[in-house]
């Protein structure tokens, strides 16, 4: 396997935060219970983080920081929420600051670097409003022209870490009369302003990340000055969208890293509970949960990690692909740890006990990843608006559109090659129909065919790769023919069928995603993931969920996919396509 | 260009968008008035800029996608359309049909040719 320079950070991080297992570990499973029941903000662990510098990674180099890409960022975010998802949350509020690197002046940049690396800065973001939710235009929040600034005037709620946070980004009206221009973004520093004139709100009692500090943001003729304007007035809505787009792809990172967790802990269980005289993990249907979780992380990963990798080829095209993401993945590992929690019994319901009672806090912690920062139904609508276009795209297709296709998907999926810097500045609104990933589909066919002649793959996978990879071309084309024919309407009136079609178009694209990690990275990423029997599992496992396939594909691939999992589990790796090593609990 | 045949352009485009606003939010086109801003018939932020993208198709130009976040009325964005692009191309001067040209998604295997990636890849 190559050493993928890119996972270094996550690794040494794992390193300075020990093993969770271990009590006095920062981030370890009772301390996290304990901080969790207590409904406290995490301030010592939250100063920990800061302490370690890990801030430097949420700036680009340009700003003064360390971030390099969003492939090694969401590793560095793995690490931290399978520790904790309410800490890793608290220090990733931070990641809002890619509106100011997207879209601040110098000044402001430099503003915000100095205040995250020297004074430990957090920022929380203040766009929802208690009677407008996702409706960012119809906020009441307004922002009114004085001399050399604004008064600012209205409440932001529910926001996260709204009073434990030194900056807030706040979307306010700037122009009464409504529009998709009548919002202004401000990079609000409380230092800078009249305490007097802003307050917060109360701590919200939530079911899950229980020491957040959720609550809110209110101003009463708060005097803000010109320069903390991000962008130009009537620009906020745009900067407000284009940033979701990064944040969005993002929060996989936050499942990713729960839901290894909840499999470590369950499977531990398993491998040591002993029932009817065998191991709980010897009985076939346990056995199968668990591999099926595993295999579960697996799929995510293709999408996950070509997303943060794509983001640097093709951040124009993320109006799409963070949709497909955020949805897919998200909801994808909520579900699957709802599936584990029956092979823990009763355990799964315990505060305490096995593990101090950890995964019933990351079933309740998990919930709100699919929810916060766009929900289910936001992305969805998101794709259905865009679907004629990618229709449309992916008809038009030509020599030389593919063959850019393919140089760009090669640099994407290649692990092992070196990413463009991120340029912000290329997010768009809508991606104008293209979506690399599913419109390179037939280019993945094409080189699975080539692969025929290679005696180092193992022609009876290959054979069910081709066949399972040849049914996701039949589903596309489908889907195509559906919406060139059906007919089209604006709003928010869709029909529930076109949701569960786009539901379809996201498994598809991360079928589609599989397939081109596994062509891409077979000499990088060690042998069981070159063999591609996980592929053949991973394929079925997406294809099931809306064709009838018989049940199992293979019982011997299933078999050295279980292996897999355990033997990540004992080597303490990462449970992922790039199994990187965790802290050692005998180090 | 003629001034008759530049006000025509304009009365295209105007015409289109009514057509395409009438059709897609289910509203008689009469009832459509031009300096009416669109979000007062129900075309939210997001749905504006995916207008942009029908109208792309329709003229074959690249527009900026927040052109009606800008010019939110059907009369400011057909003159802004018309004062800033050559819509002489996309539009026949004496068109009045006012149904997009859509180009309707052919099925991927339409490919005919056989050489290059393109032949490789859709004469499969």
């Amino acid at each position: 396997m190559k050493k993928l320079l890119q996972y270094n950070l996550a690794e040494t991080v794992e390193k300075d935060l020990g093993n969770p297992e271990i009590p006095n570990s920062i981030l370890s499973y009772q301390r996290v219970i304990e901080i969790d029941e207590s409904e406290q903000f995490p301030h010592e662990e939250v100063a920990w983080l800061y302490n370690q510098k890990y801030q430097h990674y949420y700036i680009p180099e340009n700003c003064g920081g360390k971030f390099t890409s969003f492939e090694d960022f969401v590793a560095f975010v793995r690490v931290l929420t399978r520790r904790d998802l309410t800490t890793g949350i608290a220090f990733t509020t931070m990641f809002w600051s890619f509106l100011t690197w997207m879209a601040g002046n110098d000044e402001q940049k430099r503003i915000l670097s100095h205040y995250m690396r020297e004074e430990n800065g957090a920022m929380c973001l203040g766009y929802s409003e208690k009677e407008h939710g996702a409706d960012l235009v119809g906020g009441d929040l307004t922002a009114t022209k004085v001399e050399g600034g604004y008064l600012l005037n209205g409440e932001k709620w529910p926001i996260n870490r709204a009073t434990i946070s030194g900056v807030a980004y706040i979307l306010a009206k700037t122009n009464s009369e409504g529009g998709a221009r009548c919002l202004s973004l401000f990079m609000v520093e409380k230092s800078k302003i009249d305490g007097n004139n802003y307050y917060n709100l109360p701590k919200i009692l939530t079911h899950g990340i229980r020491a957040s500090d959720m609550s809110g943001i209110g101003f009463k003729d708060c005097f803000v000055p010109d320069s903390m304007l991000i962008g130009k007035e009537g620009e906020g809505l745009e900067i407000a969208l284009k940033g979701f787009q990064i944040t969005r792809t993002l929060c996989s990172g936050f499942s990713h890293g729960t839901a290894d967790t909840a499999l470590r802990t369950t499977l531990k269980f398993a491998i040591n509970r002993r029932l009817y005289d065998k191991n709980v993990f010897d009985l076939p249907q346990p056995r199968k949960v668990l591999s099926d979780a595993f295999l579960d992380l697996l799929i995510c990963d293709c999408e996950t990690i070509s997303s943060a990798r794509g983001f640097h080829v093709v951040p124009e095209q993320f109006s799409v692909w963070s949709a497909v993401v955020k949805y897919f993945v998200t909801v994808q590992l909520e579900r699957m740890v709802n599936d584990i929690s029956a092979v823990l019994g009763a355990r799964y319901y315990f505060r305490e006990e096995h593990d101090f009672g950890i995964f019933q806090k990351i079933l309740r912690d998990n919930a709100i990843v699919s929810v916060f920062d766009g929900s289910t139904v936001v992305n969805l609508h998101a794709l259905i608006l865009q679907f004629r276009q990618l229709t449309k795209y992916r008809g038009k297709r030509n020599e030389q559109i593919l063959n850019s296709i393919e140089d760009r998907l090669q640099t994407i999926f290649s692990l092992d090659q070196t990413l463009p810097t991120f340029a912000p500045e290329k997010l768009a609104l809508f991606g104008r129909g293209a979506d690399d990933v599913l419109q390179g589909l037939e280019i993945a066919l094409h080189k699975l065919e080539e692969l025929k002649n290679n005696s180092e793959i193992n022609p009876e996978v290959l054979n069910h790769v081709i066949n399972l990879g040849n049914m996701v071309l039949t589903e596309l084309n489908e889907h195509d023919q559906l919406i060139a024919k059906s007919s089209f309407e604006y709003g928010h009136n869709q029909s529930p069928e076109m949701f569960e079609i786009a539901k379809k178009y996201c498994t598809l694209h991360t079928a589609t995603s599989c397939l081109f990690m596994w062509l891409y990275n077979r000499q990088n990423l060690g042998d069981f993931f070159a063999q591609g029997e996980w592929l053949v599992l991973a394929l079925h496992r997406l294809l099931r969920t809306f064709k009838p396939l018989p049940y199992t594909i293979s019982e011997l691939y299933e078999s050295n996919l279980t292996q897999e999992m355990v033997k990540l589990y004992q080597d303490e790796k990462m449970f992922s396509i790039v199994p990187f090593q965790l802290a050692k609990i005998n180090p | 260009m003629t001034v008759t045949q530049s006000n025509s352009q304009l009365e295209t485009v105007q015409n289109w968008l009514i057509n395409k606003l009438a059709e897609q939010l289910s509203l008689e086109s009469e009832t459509i008035n031009i300096i009416e801003p669109l979000t007062r018939y129900g075309l939210d932020s997001i749905d504006a800029v995916t207008m942009v993208g029908d109208l792309e198709d329709w003229l074959d130009l690249e527009l900026p996608s927040t052109l009606f976040w800008d010019y939110p009325t059907i009369e400011k964005s057909s003159q802004y359309l018309a004062e800033n692009f050559d819509l002489s191309g996309a539009i026949n001067g004496d068109k009045t049909d006012s149904k997009p040209a859509a180009k309707t998604p052919e099925p991927v295997a339409a490919g005919k040719e056989k050489t290059g990636l393109f032949g490789r890849l859709m004469g499969r």
